[in-house]
């Protein structure tokens, strides 16, 4: 039971609380997250949903927040597992893309070349690779040495999505990629986000409610730290159990 | 009305202050030119000084390559602290006392004047360490003054340094030491060649640290680091305050102003070509 359990969650949360100083922002926690599925997180703005995100990975530490509780990545407590190994496993894109400033190539070796990997070859297929993946490759091909700046927002956003996947990750999490994106860069970073969900997990913060809808397979709706309501998208959406949800998903909390 | 007195003014006022300050520059740089321009040969450039009192006939090329090697060894010495001593402050140092005790010292550093750096240089480097009037002490001397010159700088260029951009590399689980050496620093290179250039400067016009810790009135070209050294400020000094020649030193002057903006034109088209490629 217990192993089957581990085998169908990537990520479990028990009692979890999380503060930026003395402010708690999230309360008493508990989720499970599941293998290669797409999980979305829906809220209000300053529920908790990204700060949630951040801990899942440790990045909360980049940014002075703390954490109370367990996070179990694999059964292990992702604090027993040094902060740079758990990023690698658990990948994240934030909201606003951010390129390094050099080319599209040196963007996808960066991680690569710091794992070990020398061989130009190797490298390339990497490169290669996870343009593919991420629907950029057409569109860059020719330009692949070009500095990754002059892409544009949905350009960048997508490579950044392959850049984090270069590290092959299990799990991805991605906070409110689309939020600065128009329609078609929306709906082709969403196409990439199933095709990614056969091998990958992924967990995204939206405060899109139709994104939610198009995409995940299970959504958790948050509400002033604390988490409502979990379950399989279609239920969250269309027999909502707590009265919250229901007014949030009507548009009462915008 | 008024207001439009008022913004004719500020007009005229910002105007006259940025012609009078090129103006003030161009007069400078021009007045040391045509006063020192028929003193320069190849000769004078080329050989030592001669003559007595010392300086009177011959050039100044013991001082040219003294100035030279100052400047080098300073900048040396002084990048490797304050590129690490910012790194530290800015990646590393979680106390916010320690880090504001580091800035207060820094800054004092920079406040202090330069001949009282030149007698530091002497009791410490000359008489206690027993390195000798040297190019070495003098070098050591020089890094200290711009020392916080250099560190200031590279620690706002880390500072300005975008923290997402910064927060996306370390989750892909990549170590602070390659996220500094591969991200940060190629990124910052522009910064900090245009901050060690001007610092450079900065020391190789210096007299007063020089005085006393290496620099004398004549010496050949340096062989070694232990060796004294002439420098171009100093004997600028010597030559026009002992009345040994105002020609030479005209010249003189004219020299260390050429080779400054040399250095200056040399470090900005390096980092405009670096952005260029970057492009």
């Amino acid at each position: 039971m217990e192993k089957g359990s581990q085998e169908m969650n990537v990520l479990e949360l028990k009692d979890f609380n999380a503060y930026y100083g003395n402010k708690k922002i999230i309360n008493n926690l508990n989720m499970a997250i599941k293998r290669n599925k797409i999980t979305a997180i829906i809220g209000p703005s300053g529920c908790g949903k990204s700060t949630l995100l951040l801990s899942l990975n440790r990045m909360l530490e980049e940014v002075e927040g703390r954490t109370e509780g367990q996070i179990l990545f694999n059964g292990k407590n992702i604090y027993s597992i040094s902060k740079e190994e758990i990023r690698r496993r658990i990948g994240i894109v934030f909201q606003k893309p951010t390129p390094f400033p050099f080319s599209i190539y040196k963007n996808l070796t960066y991680a690569p070349i710091y794992y070990g990997v020398r061989d130009k070859k190797r490298l390339d297929e990497i490169a290669k690779g996870k343009l593919i993946i991420s629907g950029l490759y057409e569109e860059v091909k020719d330009e692949i040495h070009a500095s990754a700046l002059k892409l544009s927002g949905g350009q960048q956003q997508r490579l950044c999505i392959a850049r984090a996947l270069t590290v092959e990750p299990e799990v991805l999490l991605l906070d409110e990629p689309c939020s600065a994106l128009d329609i078609k860069n929306t709906a082709n970073i969403e196409k990439m986000l199933l095709n990614l969900a056969k091998d990958y997990t992924i967990v995204i913060v939206t405060h899109n409610l139709s994104q939610a809808k198009r995409i995940s397979d299970y959504t958790a709706f948050m509400l002033d730290g604390e988490l409502i309501e979990y379950d399989e998208t279609h239920r969250i959406f269309s027999f909502p159990k707590d009265k919250r949800t229901k007014e949030y998903i009507e548009g009462i909390y915008g | 009305m008024m207001k439009r007195i008022q913004s004719a003014l500020f007009a005229l006022w910002i105007s006259v202050s940025c012609v009078l300050t090129i103006a003030a520059g161009l007069f400078i740089i021009l007045y040391i030119f045509i006063k020192g321009f028929k003193t320069i040969t190849w000769e004078f450039l080329l050989s030592n000084p001669g003559g007595i009192p010392i300086g009177v006939e011959g050039g100044i090329f013991p001082a040219i390559i003294g100035s030279l090697l100052l400047m080098l060894i300073s900048i040396v010495f002084a990048f490797i602290l304050a590129l690490a001593t910012a790194v530290y402050i800015v990646f590393y140092c979680e106390s916010q006392r320690l880090e504001n005790t580091a800035h207060v010292i820094i800054q004092c550093m920079a406040g202090i004047p330069s001949i009282v750096l030149g007698l530091f240089g002497y009791t410490v480097m000359v008489v206690s360490l027993n390195m000798g009037r040297s190019l070495l002490s003098a070098g050591l001397t020089l890094g200290i003054m711009i020392f916080p010159f250099i560190q200031v700088r590279i620690e706002k260029a880390f500072r300005e340094f975008s923290k997402s951009v910064l927060n996306a590399s370390y989750s892909l689980g990549v170590s602070k030491v390659y996220t500094i050496f591969r991200l940060i620093l190629p990124q910052c290179r522009r910064d900090i060649v245009s901050s060690i250039t001007l610092a450079g400067g900065f020391a190789m016009g210096a007299a007063a640290p020089i005085m006393l810790t290496g620099a004398v009135i004549f010496a050949p070209a340096p062989k070694a680091l232990s060796s004294p050294v002439m420098a171009l400020p100093l004997h600028l000094y010597i030559l026009s305050n002992e009345s040994i020649s105002m020609e030479k030193s005209y010249a003189t002057a004219l020299v260390l102003i050429a080779i400054l903006i040399t250095i200056n034109i040399f470090a900005i088209t390096l980092t405009l070509w670096r952005k260029e490629v970057k492009r």
